[in-house]
């Protein structure tokens, strides 16, 4: 079996009398993208600084596997970018960058010729001598997100790469971030918009408290939480449709209905007993969305630790 | 390679902002029209007397007045080089790439190397301009004076610096000078102390506060322009600054480290010393 390229093993943080983070294991493969999901002060960001070797954890160890290489965090091969967003303002776009791309091992005349190609694929090149305070902050971000790619990290830990984008840009920074994980990155990525972890995770992770909530693959968690969801559009009478098999959380708005299925009931037993009086203008049936997994766990074990 | 590309972007980045040009280029232009209205009067018996060659002290003197201008402008910037990556969070990109003692290092070397060709073109600018009004005679230097005035410059410069740059480090706003800004004036204490130093250059407690790092460059500068220092006191001060210097260096690089990361509140003295010795991080 392949070693993962960041392994990391029951790591704890304290601070103060809090315990930022308590027991977290969890490995990113190459080529994969791992969502770091946790609400605000779960110990996302926490968890991340240790990954990156700026706080040390209390206990645990982390470690990488790069190219034979195995042990400590290679600095030279992980990007990052950091929730809080933060560049030199009195720097031209171009400067700062290749700036950044020294400090991660690469030559200026190597570094050039490569930023001029990501400044070109995010519409940046005509910014590319202009101060970075002048620019938008949609625009920083997108020259933070290059500083953190750039040099082609083998891992790459991005923290909430899409608060403040517009749709445009989530999906331009929705198919960067798969063409890296194709080419064989191993991506750590934390995000608050469930619907775009949806779309790129491969894994996830949820933390709160400081605790592992969640984790395993997309599809075995929403299996394993697999109420399906049904969504229905009709005319006609839906009297008989909450005494079906299986149906609980009905709620009926005007011409739409929507409810939940059991646990184990199956889709397909639910519409072959749709009643005869209903004449069906749309339907879906799916698997909940991250998002309701996400705030029934949550909220879950709020309610349990209360 | 790192520390180079650290040093570098520091050095021009220093030399590039406002501060640094306005700096470089007003303080020659004062002192310039200050020689020009000096010279325009009748000179007076005292302004004669320095036509002749100045004793080596005053040229001592006069580096030691320039190291601490130069050092106290640079390590301001320095500082608010330092708030300002920390407000910005730079430093956490910077930080993820290198260590805290390469950032330090290079923030420290660059800076120091700005100040260098800041006080270049002063001394030349004034030299030029002295020179016009005045024979400017240099033969009160000796071959000692020569190497050892600029040792103590660079790693005064260095030390000074380094101070400034961890108190940077903890401080949360450039508003918020407060005892930091304190600590930044020790090594400026000597200069209270000038007539009494060059009076009486081997005094016991003159001799002790040359060995004394924040205290060497000053003291020595002043010792060695006004008596023959025995060699061995201007190697062992130096040893002494040299590692002054590096032990600085490495507690500002821990406080770096540590500091930068905790935002909010400016950290207690106490706090600062439990970071000091506590685990070191990568």
């Amino acid at each position: 079996m392949t070693q993962p390229v960041l392994d990391v093993r029951s790591i704890s943080k304290q601070f103060e009398a809090v315990r930022a983070v308590d027991d977290v294991s969890f490995d990113v493969a190459r080529g994969e993208i791992l969502g770091y999901l946790g609400p605000n002060g779960a110990g996302k960001t926490t968890s991340i600084r240790m990954v990156l070797g700026i706080f040390q954890p209390d206990e645990g160890e982390i470690s990488v596997h790069i190219d034979g290489h195995s042990g400590r965090l290679l600095k030279e091969r992980t990007g990052y970018l950091p929730e809080e967003r933060g560049l030199y303002g009195d720097v031209k776009v171009l400067d700062a960058l290749m700036y950044f791309a020294e400090l991660k091992g690469i030559s200026r005349a190597a570094s050039r010729s490569r930023i001029l190609e990501w400044l070109a694929r995010f519409d940046l090149l005509e910014w590319q001598g202009r101060k970075i305070e002048k620019l938008s902050k949609g625009m920083q971000q997108k020259v933070q997100f290059i500083a953190s790619v750039a040099h082609k990290p083998d891992l790459l830990v991005l923290d909430e790469p899409f608060s403040g984008l517009d749709p445009v840009h989530q999906d331009l920074f929705k198919d960067v971030i798969r063409e890296l994980r194709d080419a064989g990155a191993a991506i750590m990525l934390s995000a608050h918009q469930m619907n775009q972890v949806e779309e790129l995770c491969d894994r996830i992770f949820l933390i709160h408290r400081g605790r592992r909530v969640l984790y395993g693959k997309l599809d075995d968690i929403k299996a394993a939480h697999g109420e399906h969801v049904v969504r229905l559009r009709f005319d006609g009478s839906v009297e008989g449709l909450a005494s079906l098999p299986g149906v609980t959380e009905l709620s009926i708005r005007g011409d739409r209905a929507s409810l939940r299925l059991e646990r184990g009931a199956s889709p397909d037993v639910f519409v072959r007993s749709l009643p005869v009086g209903l004449t069906v203008r749309e339907l879906t049936v799916t698997r909940p969305p991250l998002h309701d997994i996400f705030v029934r766990t949550i909220g879950k074990e709020n309610d349990e630790a209360a | 390679m790192k520390l180079r590309s650290v040093i570098r972007w520091e050095f021009l980045h220093a030399v590039q902002s406002k501060q640094f040009l306005i700096m470089s280029v007003l303080i020659p232009a004062i002192a310039g029209i200050g020689i020009l209205v000096a010279s325009s009067q009748e000179r007076s018996p005292a302004v004669q007397s320095l036509s002749g060659p100045p004793p080596a002290y005053v040229v001592a003197l006069i580096l030691a007045m320039i190291l601490f201008m130069s050092a106290f402008i640079n390590g301001v910037m320095a500082l608010y080089g330092v708030v300002k990556e920390k407000q910005s969070r730079v430093v956490e990109l910077v930080l993820s790439s290198i260590s805290a003692r390469e950032m330090m290092a290079g923030k420290v070397i660059g800076l120091g190397l700005a100040g260098l060709l800041q006080v270049i073109v002063w001394v030349t600018t004034a030299y030029l301009i002295g020179s016009q009004f005045a024979t400017i005679s240099l033969e009160g230097l000796t071959l000692v004076h020569w190497i050892t005035y600029p040792i103590y410059f660079v790693l005064g410069y260095m030390l000074i610096a380094s101070i400034y740059a961890a108190v940077g480090a903890v401080m949360k706003d450039v508003q918020s000078g407060g005892a930091g800004g304190l600590v930044g004036m020790v090594p400026y204490l000597p200069v209270m102390f000038v007539y009494f130093i060059v009076e009486n250059p081997d005094h016991i407690l003159v001799r002790i506060a040359g060995f004394i790092p924040p205290f060497t460059p000053s003291v020595m500068m002043l010792r060695i322009g006004a008596m023959a220092v025995p060699p061995w006191e201007i190697a062992l001060s130096i040893v002494s600054l040299a590692l002054g210097v590096l032990i600085t260096m490495a507690i500002a690089a821990r406080i770096f480290e540590i500091g930068l990361l905790m935002y909010g509140k400016a950290p207690t003295a106490r706090e600062l010393w439990k970071w000091m010795w506590a685990r070191r991080a990568s």
